[in-house]
């Protein structure tokens, strides 16, 4: 109903004004609620020449719940959760601040700025954001050998190349609310 | 990553289920019998094959009733979303449910207005920023002024009370507000009935009317009261019966719902195709007939010139092709047809002419009737001066109500009418009457009074003579008495009255000897006095008028 209409245009309108660099599919075609979209890393940034996957899961009651973003693709990230789920802390999207007015694209887009500028005061992952800090050196090392290990080569949405090792990382305990 | 949590918080219950309430008396109702009562004329109800005819009273029936949509119906057709919300259901079902008469039979699927497509692209502007679809009963936010949907603010509005866009809190009894203008706008636009199969595209006010009342594609109810589901209106005749049994394919051997059957042969069917005997080509076994009659190439035909003197006939590709040559006959068909056209237009013409003038002369007629009506009336008031008593009371008129129920006038409101005439021509005369009254009283009066004024005037100057008289006889006589007081000294009476005879200029000895002799002679000598016109004078009282003549 409702947000069947308002989804085909939130598509068509991502599709076609895509941010840079990316690129918007349905992953069934017959479920306009599960969208993949496929993000080459930002030039400017540390992850460049990274093909990350992100997964849009628009809730049945969009656009009065905000959607739901994750990277399918692992990334070296303080505000994207090192594990295979990839859950993104982003305002926009936190349940207080959505609003039903709120367009896709302006979310994509923010999850594009998110690669280019990290928000390491609202981390997901305080370990790395704290990295990332104090020693932007290994943290740009360290994001640079997960691009290298992980964003390269076809993106897969199924979740088969995430994960290989999720103990790598900090893991949950040290994950903070943001 | 926090959990997506629903924020029921903010939103008392009781202030929610009010607006509900609020709403749907505010947005719902009123835009609906709004656009109902906006139509010009609404024919009668076409005859709807329905066991329970979706009758006004489902149309106008509290939409509180279809607020409270409690079974869930599903039509294979529509696209009803499986939307399971959690978050408020109400209005959820308020736009997938449907409107019900009292006896909780629906009689049609609700239009949804989110899903309507519209025949032109709708400006931007008018887009709901939720939906993201021309706004449908719109409301506008007082402090902010952000206009949505109204179901869509409320639902937002149910997750938190604040504007969808700016954040700006919002109170439902305060803040809301419709926006009228947008919804006249929006009314304008044309939209296609969204019903499978009927392409009528009208404006937006009125597709409501055109989906529940006449669209002989939009669900309704299955006529089988233990179906719960939809089919379209002119395939749900009781005789039918309900058309959602599975009977199996006549060709096939697959189970399909009568209903969809049609459609089965269409698309699905494998088994009831058959070879056309002329061209070879595989046809949907029922719908031989009419490939044969429009579509087979090789069924032979006439060349469509055929009656202007073509005697072409052939297998139907040869006579297209003929026909495109083109055949020569075209000329003069084309001209027949245009001739044939013409006479159709000219006999309508003609017919329209016919009625317009017999409209014009029963105009005419009834126009001379009243006037002469008019005539009669005014010559009956104008012989016989009504009594002055009101009739208006039918009973009280024995005359009007006689030619009334004699036939001579048409109809009640001729009937009054006729009687306003002639109480106007009544009142007329009595006008007319009470001025000539008028007049009369008057000129009576004013001869009366006349003839009075003359008197009293008269009277009036008598008794000033009276007074005259009376003061110069009492300066006589005292002048008199003043002479005998000083009797001495005057002389003889007779010698004094022959000296001041004399002249104008006479002592007061001259005139006091004049009263001596008026007090001395008898009554009879006055009368001398007045007839000899003396002037006699008294300088002394300064009166300068003689004694006034009776």
């Amino acid at each position: 109903m409702a947000s069947q209409k308002r989804i085909a245009k939130e598509l068509a309108d991502c599709t076609t004004h895509a941010p840079a660099g990316m690129s918007i599919a349905l992953a069934t075609d017959s479920d306009v609620h599960k969208w993949h979209v496929t993000l080459d890393g930002p030039a400017e940034s540390i992850y460049s020449g990274g093909k990350f996957g992100l997964v849009v899961t628009l809730p049945p009651e969009y656009p009065f719940k905000a959607p739901v973003v994750t990277f399918a693709t692992r990334i070296y990230h303080p505000n994207v959760t090192n594990d295979n789920v990839g859950s993104i802390c982003l305002g926009l999207l936190k349940a207080e601040n959505w609003k039903p007015a709120s367009k896709l694209l302006s979310v994509l887009q923010a999850v594009r700025l998110l690669l280019v500028e990290p928000q390491p005061d609202d981390p997901l992952e305080s370990r790395i954001a704290d990295e990332y800090r104090r020693d932007r050196a290994e943290f740009d090392k360290n994001a640079r050998a997960y691009v290298q290990r992980y964003a390269k080569g076809p993106v897969k949405f199924d979740g088969t190349n995430v994960g290989a090792d999720a103990g790598a990382a900090g893991g949950s305990g040290k994950r903070s609310t943001g | 990553m926090p959990p997506l949590n629903a924020p029921e918080e903010g939103v008392p219950a009781a202030g929610l289920a009010s607006w509900q309430q609020d709403n749907s008396s505010t947005s719902y109702a009123s835009y609906a019998p709004n656009m109902l009562s906006e139509l010009p004329e609404l024919g009668p109800l076409p005859e709807t094959p329905t066991s329970s005819p979706p009758a006004p009273g489902p149309l106008l029936s509290p939409p509180a009733s279809f607020m409270r949509t409690t079974r869930p119906r599903r039509f294979s057709n529509i696209s009803i979303s499986s939307v399971a919300a959690t978050v408020g259901s109400e209005t959820q079902s308020a736009c997938v449910g449907s409107t019900r008469d009292l006896t909780g039979r629906s009689p049609v699927l609700l239009i949804n207005y989110q899903e309507l497509q519209y025949e032109s692209e709708v400006d931007k502007s008018l887009e709901c920023p939720i939906c993201r679809t021309p706004f449908h009963a719109p409301i506008t936010t007082k402090p902010c002024g952000h206009t949505f949907c109204s179901e869509c603010l409320l639902r937002a509005h149910q997750l938190r009370p604040v504007c969808p866009i700016d954040r700006r809190p919002l109170d439902v009894e305060r803040d809301f507000c419709k926006a009228r203008v947008i919804h006249d706008q929006l009314d304008r636009l044309r939209v296609k009935c969204p019903s499978q199969g009927c392409g009528h595209v009208c404006a937006r006010e009125l597709l409501a009317v055109h989906y529940e009342r006449y669209c002989e594609y939009t669900p309704v109810l299955c006529p089988d009261n233990s179906c719960d589901l939809w089919i379209a209106r002119q395939d749900a005749a009781p005789d039918k019966g309900c058309l959602h049994k599975y009977t199996p394919c006549q060709y096939c051997s697959k189970q399909v719902m009568k209903a969809g059957l049609e459609e089965h042969y269409d698309r699905e069917c494998s088994g009831n195709t058959v070879k056309c005997a002329q061209c070879d080509s595989s046809v949907v076994q029922h719908r031989m007939e009419n490939h044969v009659a429009n579509d087979c190439p090789s069924t032979v035909v006439l060349c469509k010139w055929n009656k202007y003197g073509c005697g072409k006939s052939a297998p139907r590709h040869d006579v297209q092709a003929h026909e495109k040559k083109p055949c020569i006959y075209q000329a003069i068909g084309r001209l027949a047809q245009d001739r044939e056209d013409d006479r159709l237009i000219i006999s309508e013409l003609k017919v329209r002419l016919s009625a317009a003038e017999g409209r014009l002369r029963v105009a005419e007629q009834e126009k001379t009737e009243r006037r002469e009506r008019k005539r009669r009336q005014a010559g009956n008031t104008n012989n016989t001066m009504p009594p002055f008593v009101p009739d208006l009371n039918l009973s009280n008129s024995p005359r009007a109500a006689a030619s009334y129920n004699n036939g001579t006038l048409d109809s009640p409101e001729d009937y009054m009418l006729a009687q306003f005439e002639r109480m106007e021509t009544q009142m007329e005369d009595l006008r007319k009457n009470i001025h000539e009254l008028d007049g009369l009283h008057s000129m009576r009066l004013l001869n009366d009074t006349m003839r009075l004024n003359e008197q009293i005037a008269e009277l009036g100057s008598k008794v000033g003579v009276i007074g005259m008289h009376t003061t110069w006889l009492m300066n006589v006589q005292r002048q008199s008495r003043g002479q005998q007081r000083a009797g001495g000294v005057v002389g003889s009476p007779l010698s004094s009255l022959a000296s001041s005879s004399g002249g104008p200029g006479t002592t007061n000895s001259a005139t006091g000897s004049v009263t001596n002799a008026a007090r001395n002679a008898p009554d009879n000598e006055g009368g001398r006095y007045y007839n000899s016109s003396l002037p006699l004078r008294r300088n002394s009282d300064g009166r300068g008028e003689n004694p006034p003549r009776l």
